[in-house]
């Protein structure tokens, strides 16, 4: 079985994941562009930097001015301590701290054309194995890298000086590359930048998610979790018995329809709820199997107030009422206590029926306990008693009556007996039909048979008097 | 069941997920929009050698670029028609849109008739190519994989530069004209 989660929960998960999902996306995107943007400028300055450098070398070189190329490194490196600008040969060795390359030139020539130098700066080189200058040299084109050095930040641009056709004329035609030119900018402050907008973004991202988290929980809650609790509440309420509170949901939309909807379902319920007291139980059964009409093996019960009439001319209506209700009260209980059904109140008059294997037994019990229980407390009932009638036979169990207005009962002869045996029996007296003491002879005391003459009959008919139980052997 | 005023329903979750959707596709239309298209084709084709030679000259010596390689120059009929005009007392050559200069590069030094080279390297003139420099394609094709590459960096084109002064090779271009970056111009012979 699946574990119950709870709406609320689910709901503050789609929203959690929406606002990762979607204000991140955004936050993130604008962050890494605005990133990609401040390198991509970075580059682009460093690239035009060394392509204006490059220039300007290749034109100080043609004339064979060379001094004039490193007086313009060592004044950049003056003006912009964050430009480190080194002129490496292709062999990675640093140009001009040596006379190599004055010696080729003046070898190719024949005849010293530049004078050899004497003094010269501390010679550097690049690191040995050093990819990208290797690349720049081979590939014959610009290597543009990131790289970390004592916690600086560098970026770093190898562009290779090509040996051109007007420089073959000092430099021989035997090789395409005749340097790499190295410019390094530190962009320290650009990385700090870049991780400050990241940081930013980040704290931005959760502020928001946390706050539209919870404003969007807290009004989701209000319209959505609180209502449906609270109808969920009223629904269990009705499913004890408790039909007094209603949905107080008054929003214009699908949950405020939806609490108007249960409220009158609970009102509904109520209502059937109340009219089921004035209903059957066999009734309530075949309006739930949507019964039309059914032939049964039924035993009939009828309990009549014998001199009823008098008694509610002589005593006041509250009286009246009063103790009608407490006879009616007791025999119903014990009806239903013995497995009985009371089919209607006809006046001072129940009917009722008892069905299944035992029910003859049941019905006499019954008869037997309302007697008993109305004779031992003559005060409690003001005197009253009834006569009771006993008959089992095979009656028609069916919805009769109106459209409008029905009682789901039975009819047929059976019940005719059993109401001329109630009508026959004197206050206090138990009269059964020969049928219903067949079945219950070895368990109670009787007197009979006697005849008696029943209205609809041609001939008489044996009936007994019920006198109590008997007693069962030790 | 929609309410009886027919006002849409508006709950926290759904514009969430409007948000979270419009994330998604702002993203996506990004990705899309940064995508190129790719090139259709071949640029240097593949029957150019019935083409016109742009010089005679036997091209074994070593300049920087192709080494020691034979190299052999030919030109698409476009290119024939090359046309000059003259401004400030200078002579400017300009190759119409569509010239195709092929320079074959062969393994050794030496051409042979019916060798096949190496390597293409080609220059296409195509003033709108948004890779073109000068005014030129400049294409590399391996003919070994049948590969082309667009050298969109300053190799090719700086040193062509050099052929619109006055330079080392075949006329030297000693009188300065702009050689549109050809060093040896078509001339009818």
């Amino acid at each position: 079985m699946r574990p119950f989660v709870p709406v609320a929960r689910k709901v503050n998960l789609i929203i959690v994941i929406s606002l990762v999902v979607g204000i991140g996306g955004v936050i993130a995107y604008f962050a890494f562009s605005q990133n990609r943007s401040l390198t991509e400028t970075t580059e682009l300055n460093l690239t035009q930097q060394s392509d204006i450098l490059h220039q300007s070398i290749k034109n100080a070189m043609l004339p064979g001015e060379a001094p004039i190329a490193v007086q313009l490194f060592t004044d950049v490196r003056l003006t912009n301590p964050a430009y480190e600008i080194v002129l490496y040969r292709s062999d990675g060795v640093e140009a001009f701290t040596d006379n190599a390359t004055i010696e080729a030139v003046n070898g190719l020539f024949g005849y010293t054309a530049f004078e050899p130098k004497e003094v010269f700066p501390e010679s550097r080189a690049v690191m040995t194995g050093d990819e990208y200058f290797r690349r720049a040299v081979d590939g014959r084109r610009n290597q543009l890298f990131q790289q970390s050095v004592d916690g600086k930040s560098f970026f770093t641009i190898y562009k290779p000086l090509l040996n051109l056709p007007k420089c073959s004329g000092c430099h021989g035609s035997s090789h395409t590359v005749r340097g790499v030119i190295s410019i390094a900018s530190d962009i320290t402050p650009v990385v700090r930048q870049q991780r400050s907008n990241l940081a930013i973004a980040g704290v931005f991202f959760i502020a928001v998610v946390l706050v539209l988290t919870l404003l969007l929980s807290l009004y989701l809650q209000r319209i959505l979790v609180r209502p449906v609790k609270h109808i969920g509440a009223v629904c269990e309420g009705v499913t004890r018995g408790d039909f007094d509170r209603r949905v107080a949901v008054r929003s214009r939309d699908e949950i405020g329809a939806l609490g108007d909807t249960v409220n009158e379902m609970v009102q509904g319920l109520y209502e059937r709820f109340q009219l089921s007291k004035f209903v059957s139980s066999s009734t309530l059964q075949s309006i739930r199997n949507r019964e039309k009409g059914a032939r049964t093996e039924m035993v009939l019960f009828f309990s009549d107030i014998r001199s009823f009439t008098s008694f509610s001319e002589a005593a006041d209506p509250e009286t009246v009422v009063d103790s009608l209700n407490r006879v009616l009260n007791v025999q119903t209980k014990i009806i239903h206590g013995n497995g009985g059904d009371v089919d209607k109140y006809v006046g001072d008059e129940i009917v009722a029926v008892f069905s299944g294997r035992k029910m003859e037994e049941q019905a006499c019990l019954t008869a037997l306990e309302i007697q008993n229980q109305i004779s031992r407390n003559p005060d409690q009932y003001h005197g009253l008693q009834v006569g009771i009638g006993i008959n089992r036979g095979e009656v028609i169990l069916g919805m009769v009556g109106s459209e409008e207005r029905a009682d789901y009962t039975v009819i047929g002869d059976p019940v005719n007996t059993a109401s001329r045996l109630c009508g026959a029996a004197r206050p206090g007296m138990i009269l059964v039909s020969e049928n219903v003491f067949a079945a219950v002879e070895d368990r109670v005391r009787a007197k009979g048979p006697a005849r008696i003459r029943v209205k609809g009959k041609e001939g008489a008919v044996n009936v007994y008097q019920l006198l109590a139980l008997r007693r069962r052997p030790a | 069941m929609r309410p009886a005023d027919g006002r849409p329903r508006r709950t926290g979750a759904a514009g969430a997920l409007a948000l979270g959707l419009t994330g998604l596709l702002t993203g996506l239309v990004v990705s899309l929009g940064g995508c190129r298209k790719e090139e259709a084709g071949p640029l240097l084709p593949g029957e150019y050698r019935s083409w016109d030679r742009t010089t005679d000259q036997v091209l074994d010596y070593p300049i920087p670029g192709h080494e020691d390689r034979g190299r052999r120059i030919l030109i698409n009929s476009t290119g024939t028609g090359a046309a000059a005009s003259s401004e400030s007392h200078r002579v400017s050559w300009e190759y119409p849109a569509g010239t195709i200069i092929i320079k074959e590069i062969f393994a050794g030094q030496e051409v042979r008739e019916a060798e096949q080279p190496l390597m293409l390297t080609g220059m296409v003139k195509d003033p709108d190519h948004p890779q073109a420099r000068g005014g030129w394609v400049w294409v590399v094709r391996d003919m070994t994989t049948g590969g082309e590459q667009i050298i969109d960096w300053e190799f090719c084109v700086d040193c062509h530069a050099n052929a619109n002064e006055p330079h080392p090779y075949g006329d030297r271009n000693e009188d300065n004209e702009f050689r549109d970056y050809v060093f040896f111009p078509y001339r009818p012979r």
